[in-house]
């Protein structure tokens, strides 16, 4: 699955990529005086990182104003590729989205001449869209529940003796499907496709012990009341949660990994200046400045350069943290979700 | 030609608001249960051979049929004491029950689980002073998702049977016990009938209204307490599915409208709508 990457390679990249023709044009003002581009995201906090870190720069360099819209929908997207004018020039999506988008042509191409990719890991880059942020799927876990020693794989969440309390899951197949059966010893690089049978029987072990969450903050309130002990949630969450007080610590081993991507939805009015948009959501200098603000992992490998030391320990993108982890196959989820969603739900019907 | 009653244009614009703002959506989503993604009954076909779309179903219909009976028995001692108490009680109580909807039903959500939760304040309560020795699984079940549900629907019940109970002639009760009616008696033949209209829209609020929870369910509610609403919202979100999502609408729509037939027929709509 996970192509493996050195940093030489990267920096590499990195370097020519300082070279490239765009740094003469980043510098060559104000081009794009009386252009609008919209961006569309998630809203909250992370929208607002978002204008500082990637939208005011860019409109200082090219004198383009970006107007903040969203949250993003997918079947609002949808919609408006159907009416053939859509609203948004850039918009932030999951990677499950894109592999949807792409699959039914969403998406414009991402334009090599105008955005240089190669400043990202090759990972989180793709023909249609290219990584802003990733997430990981973490073993997280009460740090006052278990004074003999603190769970560390994802064997430890399905050992209720030697760990036991209540296990918190997300109310959803993916990634849950990998954490079994990671627990239960397929190799990472064995995982796709998923041998589902094998996963829903590992997980009938926790599951009349599991609270399920569907929204975010629910799986912190979780750990913070004490109702569970050990689970799945995201590093965001852990952070947050640790930052408010809450006991509670992650483990990084077999991290699930997941990416946020910038997209230029198909028959945008401003596909150029979209596409320098994304350009300037690359620069490692952006990246850092968001991380900075919201704790999340960039894309960018240079950015760690400049993001503070004290985060590092929460992001999934960090040279150790990356090595323990796998990106999720989004791909695979495309085509099996629908199915996997139907049995999951029968599974906890059951 | 007999000339319409010129009042009849003040319906218009709620008629309006009406077909365009729901009608017409409403009737594209049904639409798409038989053109999406190509005509015929596949939506439907779909629905038969996989058990756990029907088994969610006949989830929420049971749920909605727990949660109803509840909230009448809860809401009604509350509506009498409106209706027949001092004013100065009725005011109080109306502030009461209404003071819950000012507050968003997430906050309220998230207050319930505060409450029942294994460190919470009932499970403390009755841990601290011996009543059990470990905390009482309250939340994340069935019985959770019945006090959400429940704490939500009061007013739902609350308000119609207080406007019924107060048209009730007080006079017909002491009317009953003049003539030998021993209390209970007089209030199972003419005071429970009186408040019949009041009780049958309340249920039927409450019933209706059950069916298409889904923040609730997914907060409160348990591995076992799936709902429909969040399947139709999943089909439509994750999958764009709006196929299936059209005809697990529609349904969800032919069952309530069945049982609201029903429910017509054994009490009658008349009595609601009196």
């Amino acid at each position: 699955m996970t192509r493996p990457t050195t940093r030489r390679t990267l920096l590499a990249g990195a370097v020519a990529a300082a070279a490239s023709p765009f740094a003469a044009r980043a510098q060559g003002g104000p081009d794009l005086k009386g252009t609008t581009v919209v961006f569309a995201s998630w809203g909250g906090a992370y929208q607002d990182a978002e204008k500082v870190s990637y939208c005011e720069p860019f409109e200082k360099a090219t004198g383009a104003k970006v107007v903040q819209d969203g949250p993003m929908n997918p079947a609002k997207f949808r919609a408006m590729i159907a009416s053939g004018t859509p609203d948004w020039d850039v918009a932030d999506v999951t990677g499950g989205f894109l592999e949807v988008g792409i699959k039914d042509g969403l998406f414009e191409k991402i334009d090599p001449k105008l955005v240089t990719t190669s400043r990202i890991d090759p990972r989180f880059v793709s023909e249609y869209g290219v990584g802003c942020i990733v997430w990981s799927s973490n073993l997280g876990f009460s740090t006052t529940a278990f004074p003999n020693g603190e769970p560390k794989v994802w064997a430890d969440l399905f050992d209720l003796k030697k760990f036991p309390g209540k296990r918190t899951l997300q109310d959803a197949p993916t990634a849950s499907l990998e954490v079994a059966l990671l627990a239960d010893g397929v190799a990472p690089d064995k995982l796709y496709p998923l041998d589902v049978d094998r996963a829903f029987k590992k997980l009938d072990i926790v599951k009349e012990h599991t609270v399920f969450w569907s929204t975010n903050s629910q799986s912190q309130q979780l750990f913070v009341d004490r109702e569970v002990t050990a689970g799945v949630i995201l590093n965001g969450r852990v952070y947050d949660a640790a930052q408010k007080g809450a006991k509670i610590s992650l483990s990084w081993e077999q991290n699930i990994q997941q990416v946020d991507y910038l997209v230029v939805p198909r028959g945008s009015r401003n596909r150029d200046a979209a596409m320098r948009l994304i350009d300037t959501m690359t620069l490692a200098d952006n990246r850092a400045k968001l991380a900075n603000l919201i704790a999340y992992s960039p894309t960018n490998p240079e950015a760690f350069k400049a993001i503070d030391p004290k985060l590092e320990s929460w992001l999934c993108t960090t040279p150790a943290n990356i090595k323990r982890g796998l990106v999720l196959d989004q791909a695979y989820w495309r085509d099996n979700l629908a199915r996997l969603t139907e049995r999951w739900t029968a599974w906890k019907l059951a | 030609m007999r000339a319409i009653d010129r009042r009849t244009w003040l319906l218009l614009p709620a008629g309006l608001l009406l077909t365009v703002a729901f009608l017409g959506p409403v009737g594209w989503l049904l639409m798409r249960a038989f053109t999406f993604p190509q005509p015929g009954f596949e939506n439907f076909e779909l629905l038969w051979q996989r058990p756990v779309y029907l088994r969610v179903m006949g989830n929420t219909l049971l749920i909605s049929a727990i949660v109803t009976p509840i909230v009448l028995l809860l809401g009604f001692p509350v509506a009498h004491m409106m209706a027949h108490g001092s004013a100065r009680l009725r005011r109080w109580l109306v502030f009461l029950v209404l003071v819950p909807f000012w507050t968003s039903l997430l906050v309220r959500s998230f207050a319930t689980a505060i409450l029942l939760q294994r460190h919470g304040v009932i499970n403390s309560f009755l841990v601290g002073f011996g009543f059990v020795d470990e905390p009482l699984p309250l939340l994340y079940n069935l019985t959770g998702l019945l006090a959400g549900c429940v704490q939500v629907l009061l007013p739902f019940v609350i308000f119609p049977l207080y406007s019924a109970m107060a048209r009730i002639d007080p006079a017909l009760m002491n009317a009953a016990a003049t003539l030998g009616a021993p209390p209970l008696r007089a209030f199972v033949r003419v005071y429970l009938p009186l408040t019949l209209p009041g009780l049958m829209t309340g249920a039927t609020l409450v019933f209706i209204s059950t069916l298409g929870y889904y923040i609730i369910p997914a907060l409160l509610g348990g591995a076992r307490q799936q709902m429909v609403a969040q399947l139709i919202q999943d089909q439509i979100a994750t999958f764009g599915n709006w196929g299936v999502a059209g005809a697990l609408s529609l349904v969800l729509l032919l069952a309530t409208g069945g049982l609201l037939a029903l429910l017509q027929l054994t009490v009658g709509l008349k009595e609601i709508a009196r």
